[in-house]
């Protein structure tokens, strides 16, 4: 006889949530696919695991809540078949986003379960494990549905070692609760409710098998390597719990007469001649005579040319890579391809960047600082790098008598005939060049003007015509608006098809004016949709490739919050975007900075607090080693978070006196009228440096106990960057930049760099503060943690030129 | 080719591959590291786009069975026909056990009348070729022909084949079943395309002497005046009946690059049962050349000159070289085999040395033998 008992039991006690909502930092790897879709050990996708385990665990129901552009991911996927998941009842649901207007988090939302609510009403088994899509691991989910009611849990958090995994189970009833009251619910997510949740019973069941988040590109390719040694890749691939993947045909591995391998794991399909150390190659890859490869990860349908040499690298899908090419990379930060790249040896790869300003020559803002050190990382790095500016009437005045005189031009502008001159300055090997034009580059300030977009219009124009002076670029590099009609300039010229990448550092500022202008310029054939052209949008709709500051700042334009007006150009150029994060000089550093007090290293932290009685006796604050010192460097502007900071201000300094707080900045005199009042108020713990001076600003990074920058948006940020590398801990709102570099302190794993908070909040971010100051005060030990590891991290510029040579590599090579 | 219908015959045994087909139907034989004889045709069908297709078997059918499951490694799974295994089966009139490959398809005839087909293709489970049946359907359809075989010139002895002597229009005149002296140099592939109704006529004709196609139906066909047309095949084509022409068409496989064009996935691609492994381990520093090797193995020692298909363990300082290894066979330290055919599950023990000159099946019951007697060619050190 059938009971019905018998019954539920082989339906399951589990249904399963995959969670595949986030993106995490892979860059170009996840640019047209999913973490979960990426390939790992040579023919599996890294969902293959997650779902591998949901089968061996006997569940039958399964969502996937997937991300943006999962055509890869379905693809894979299919019906679920492999998994065994093509059933009458339950089987495998992929349920994407019905609010294309939510900015993906680090993990799914209620909200998010919300959308689609039927699913998890209809879903007939008692619990649920919410798990992730981007682990590699081995686990049988019944066992802990076991431990979880053995615990007579609410929640059990599955945990590896120190690694928090994103996988919980507790029952589909407690769910619901949380996703049918998303809207007036305190807590987003699950992970939110673990961490914050009074009188919720949770338990943590320890997972002991080989485990690995991918989370970047160093540990998808140590983690690829791991692979290699039998005692991690046996517990993975284990003969009881097998790991299935979509089904392929292909023959098996040919190895020819000039074979040579050191331990490498090689898919079907792949034709070897050539020598594998270290390596794992994907299906259908081809490995030619003399060629070496160590230490990297080959993915599929890649050919590797004769006496080629690949150390350290992650070769997406169809990349060639060319006869006698030397690819270089680290563990740390590995060579990445991208899909269909081809890759070549360079004798010397040729670079122009326009800007409208650079260091040391011109200075406004940030811009300037990164166009100048872009340049000379790059001349480091061996590419021959021209930069070309305005002479506007500040570096004539300073640097009048070194300037080379080059030649004399008259430029087309407005069907008149302007004069220009050509001047050069060698600097740190870097080649300037000046644009002098009395016309419209004379004055002292550099921006500011009506006829901005005419003036710039006219430096555009300028540049493409005297591009016949120089050897030909491989590559033009542009800044924001003040160079964006270049890549349509180019296009009527002599000059069509050479290669562009227009950076966008803010979107703010976008060069709106008269379409008269394209007249001026001489284009021909444009087709007008208004009075007004836009000359960022140009740029956007006309470059080869866009980038922007960071990665996070990427994926935020594609939200008009962030993108505004030109969120839909951007969106079509989805595939064509990146997000760079920008680093900051090695010189910025408390074990060699001359400008602080005290120098210090990871290892005598001890000595930052000589530099933090410094900054309090300079600061005429009361010297106390105990205080709790806030620290901030900034313009003092609507959307680095003055708002948030007076609120916060008025509400922690009060029944705290031992927190203390300095600012150096300049800006908005409504702000900084508020501050002055609460300095009033509270004379002993606040002193406002008013005046922004960028050049003493290191003894408040060397100072200070926390730094913060609550921001409303932040492209990339150079400030909590600066403050990492000071171990002074940053507080920061999840955006932009300040989202791919610091990350949130979890007091159980002991994890994190800094402290984040999500919302734009007055409450959310008095709570990150009070956070950091109980961290301080209670965790002194789990403090000095959090600062060791911030001062670890590696956001130099050095990285970033990397990332920018192998952007300017992939788009020459299109 | 939605109006075809194809049978496929996988009853025979194949008795010169000995010890090979001692369990197992010969189309269910590995071959090539990843596939099995059966792969090539089926995959041949699904590129031509027949999607209705009868497997008749009869000897030992049940690892092919497990093997084809549903067809959908070929895409075989459709709604509208699809794969229907066609098992000998008793009647009021006694058993039938099939007497030939004729008298098999008489014996399934239900089968192909349900389908009403306008013509049927005949072929055998275990030949190995890349070949789009529709060029032949359509040779047969433009010559308004009763019977069509397709041919090939096979490169040894003609006595083995059914010879095929044609007209220039490519009109059968003769056909000699395994001549002492043949008199031409094209051979019958085993290969056929039938009208429906032809088919019927021939194969119910005296159904206690035409059991077979070669031996008796094409003569009765040829007697009768029927248009017998010839479809001349130019690919490679060969048929594995013995030990030596199998591991000979492996060593194929390694020397010459164009055989087979395995890794031609756009043209004819043939697929086959993905086994759920992960990708083969190279272990530290070895030597592996000229060598085809499967998902799923672990190799410490050195490989040459051999083909090894899944799960296959090669332990350190062993060496194989000429040989062909079926899946999950264990090879000890230090053990030394040249020029073998491994079979599936053998398990060699450490310092075992098998040195032959003629090419050698190896199987557990020749293991445990040798062990008992150690013969000749067996030193342990």
């Amino acid at each position: 006889m059938i009971t019905y008992g018998s019954w539920v039991s082989k339906m399951g006690r589990i249904f399963a949530v995959v969670d595949a909502t986030f993106k995490e930092n892979l860059d170009q790897l996840t640019l047209h696919r999913m973490p979960g879709a990426l390939p790992f050990a040579g023919k599996f996708r890294l969902i293959d695991f997650t779902l591998s385990n949901i089968r061996n665990s006997d569940i039958t129901n399964v969502a996937i809540f997937p991300y943006g552009n999962y055509r890869s991911l379905q693809d894979h996927i299919g019906s679920g078949k492999r998994w065994d998941l093509d059933r009458r009842t339950d089987g495998l649901f992929i349920l994407p986003p019905k609010n294309l207007y939510i900015i993906p988090g680090e993990s799914i939302t209620f909200q998010r379960m919300y959308e689609h609510i039927e699913y998890f009403k209809r879903s007939t088994q008692e619990y649920v494990v919410v798990t992730a899509a981007n682990i590699v691991w081995n686990i049988q989910f019944e066992q802990v549905l076991d431990y979880h009611l053995k615990k007579a849990a609410d929640i059990t958090e599955i945990l590896y070692e120190n690694i928090r995994l994103k996988t919980y189970i507790l029952s589909k009833q407690l769910l619901l609760e949380y996703i049918e009251t998303y809207d007036t619910l305190e807590y987003r997510t699950i992970a939110d409710v673990v961490k914050n949740a009074p009188n919720l019973k949770r338990a943590i069941y320890r997972h002991s098998g080989y485990t690995r988040t991918i989370t970047d590109a160093f540990n998808f390719l140590k983690s690829n390597l791991d692979m290699l040694s039998f005692s991690n890749g046996r517990q993975v691939f284990r003969e009881d719990r097998p790991v299935y993947s979509k089904e392929k045909t292909a023959p098996p591995a040919k190895y020819l007469s000039n074979a040579y391998l050191e331990n490498a794991l090689v898919s079907a399909g792949s034709i070897i001649d050539g020598t594998l150390i270290n390596t794992i190659i994907g299906r259908d890859v081809i490995i030619k005579k003399g060629a070496i490869i160590r230490n990297s990860f080959i993915m599929s349908n890649s050919v590797i040319e004769e006496d080629a040499f690949i150390d350290y690298a992650i070769l997406d899908k169809q990349t060639v890579v060319k006869k006698k090419t030397v690819i270089t990379g680290t563990l740390t930060s590995p060579y990445v391809s991208q899909k269909e790249q081809i890759v070549t040896n360079f004798e010397r790869m040729r670079v122009l960047i326009v800007a409208s300003e650079s260091y040391p020559f011109i200075k406004t803002g940030g811009l300037a600082d990164v166009t100048g050190a872009l340049a000379r990382n790059l001349v480091r790095k061996g590419v021959d790098t021209t930069v070309i500016l305005p002479l506007y009437k500040k570096i004539k005045d300073d640097f009048d008598e070194s300037l080379k005189r080059e030649r004399a031009r008259t430029i087309m502008f407005d069907d008149k005939t302007y004069k220009i001159k050509l001047f050069s300055y060698v600097y740190k090997k870097v080649n300037f060049y000046f644009i002098e034009s009395f016309d419209f580059f004379d004055q002292v300030e550099i921006y500011g003007f009506d006829n901005d977009p005419d003036r710039f219009g006219f430096f555009n124009k300028a540049v493409v015509d005297i591009l016949d002076y120089f050897d030909d670029f491989d590559i033009i590099h542009l800044h924001d608006w003040h160079t964006a009609m270049i890549p349509i300039l180019l296009d009527n010229s002599p000059y069509k098809g050479m290669k562009t990448l227009l950076t966008i550092h803010n979107i703010d500022y976008q060069g709106k004016t008269s379409s008269s202008l394209i007249n001026k310029l001489g284009i021909e054939n444009f087709i007008f949709r208004s009075e007004e052209i836009n000359m960022l949008e140009i740029g956007i709709n006309t470059a080869t490739k866009l980038s922007t500051v960071s990665p996070t700042y990427r994926e935020e334009l594609k939200f008009e919050y962030f993108g505004k007006n030109l969120t839909y150009s951007l969106l079509t150029r989805d595939r064509d975007f990146y997000g760079i994060l920008n680093g900051i000089s090695s010189k910025l550093s408390p074990e060699i900075d001359k400008s602080i007090h005290t120098n210090y290293d990871r290892d005598t932290l001890d000595l930052k607090l000589e530099n933090k009685r410094f900054l309090q006796r300079e600061m005429d604050l009361e010297v106390n080693d105990e205080a709790f010192v806030m620290g901030m460097v900034t313009r003092i502007v609507e959307h680095k978070g003055f708002d948030l900071v007076i609120h916060m201000l008025e509400r922690v300094l009060k029944d705290h006196p031992d927190i203390q707080f300095v600012l150096l900045g300049s800006g908005d005199e409504r702000y900084i009228g508020e501050l002055r009042k609460i300095e009033k108020r509270y004379p002993a713990q606040i002193r406002l440096n008013i005046g922004y001076d960028s050049t003493t600003p290191n003894y408040i990074y060397a100072g200070a106990d926390v730094f913060l920058m609550p921001s409303r948006f932040e492209p990339c940020g150079l400030g909590q960057m600066i403050a990492l590398a000071y171990g002074t801990l940053p507080i920061v709102r999840k955006t932009g930049g300040l989202n791919d570099t610091v990350e949130n302190y979890d007091p159980l794993t002991r994890k994190g760099n800094g402290f984040v908070f999500e919302n734009y909040d007055v409450n959310e971010f008095t709570n990150a503060v009070f956070e950091a100051y109980l961290a301080y005060k209670k965790h002194p030990d789990h403090f000095l943690v959090l600062k060791r590891r911030a001062m670890k991290e590696d956001f130099s510029l050095k990285k970033s030129t990397q990332r920018y040579i192998e952007l300017y590599r992939a788009i020459i090579e299109l | 080719m939605k109006k075809t219908l194809a049978m496929v015959l996988v009853g025979g045994r194949g008795t010169r591959l000995e010890r090979i087909t001692l369990h197992t139907a010969k189309p269910a034989v590995s071959f090539g590291g990843k596939y099995k004889l059966i792969d090539f045709v089926l995959s041949n069908l699904t590129n031509s786009g027949i999607g209705k297709v009868g497997i008749i078997t009869q000897y030992e059918p049940y690892e092919l069975m497990n093997y084809i499951e549903h067809g959908s490694t070929w895409d075989l799974d459709v709604n509208d026909g699809g794969i229907s295994f066609l098992t000998p089966y008793t009647t009021i009139d006694g058993d039938q056990w099939q007497k030939g490959t004729a008298h098999a398809i008489m014996q399934h005839f239900r089968y192909i009348e349900h389908h009403k087909p306008e013509d049927v293709l005949i072929l055998g489970g275990d030949h190995i070729y890349k070949m789009n049946y529709n060029d032949m359907i359509k040779h047969h359809q433009k010559n308004n022909a009763d019977l069509t075989i397709a041919t090939f010139t096979p490169n040894e002895d003609l006595s083995r084949f059914g010879i095929i002597n044609a007209d220039e229009n490519d009109f059968v005149t003769s056909f000699e079943e395994k001549p002492k002296d043949p008199k031409s140099t094209t051979a019958s592939m085993g290969i056929y395309v039938f009208k429906t109704d032809v088919l019927k006529t021939l194969v119910t004709m005296n159904i206690d002497q035409n059991f077979d196609f070669g031996k008796d139906i094409i003569p009765l066909a040829l007697k009768k005046g029927m248009r017998v047309v010839r479809y001349h095949f130019d690919g490679y084509f060969r048929d594995v009946g013995t030990v030596e022409s199998l591991y000979e068409e492996h060593m194929n496989l390694l020397d010459n690059p164009q055989y087979l064009k395995l890794h031609d996935y756009q043209n004819l691609p043939i697929f086959t049962k993905s086994s759920n492994l992960p990708p083969h381990h190279i272990a530290k520093r070895t030597l592996v050349r000229n060598s085809m090797i499967s998902d799923g193995c672990i190799i410490h020692g050195e490989v040459k000159h051999s083909i090894l298909s899944s799960k296959v363990v090669v332990k350190n300082k062993a060496k194989i070289e000429d040989c062909v290894v079926f899946s999950n066979v264990k090879i000890g330290e230090n053990a030394i085999i040249k020029k073998a055919i491994i079979m599936d599950d053998s398990v060699i023990l450490a310092n075992t040395e098998l040195i032959f000159e003629k090419v050698t099946v190896i199987d557990n019951d020749y293991l445990w033998k040798l062990g008992e007697q150690d013969g000749q060619n067996i030193r342990r050190r």
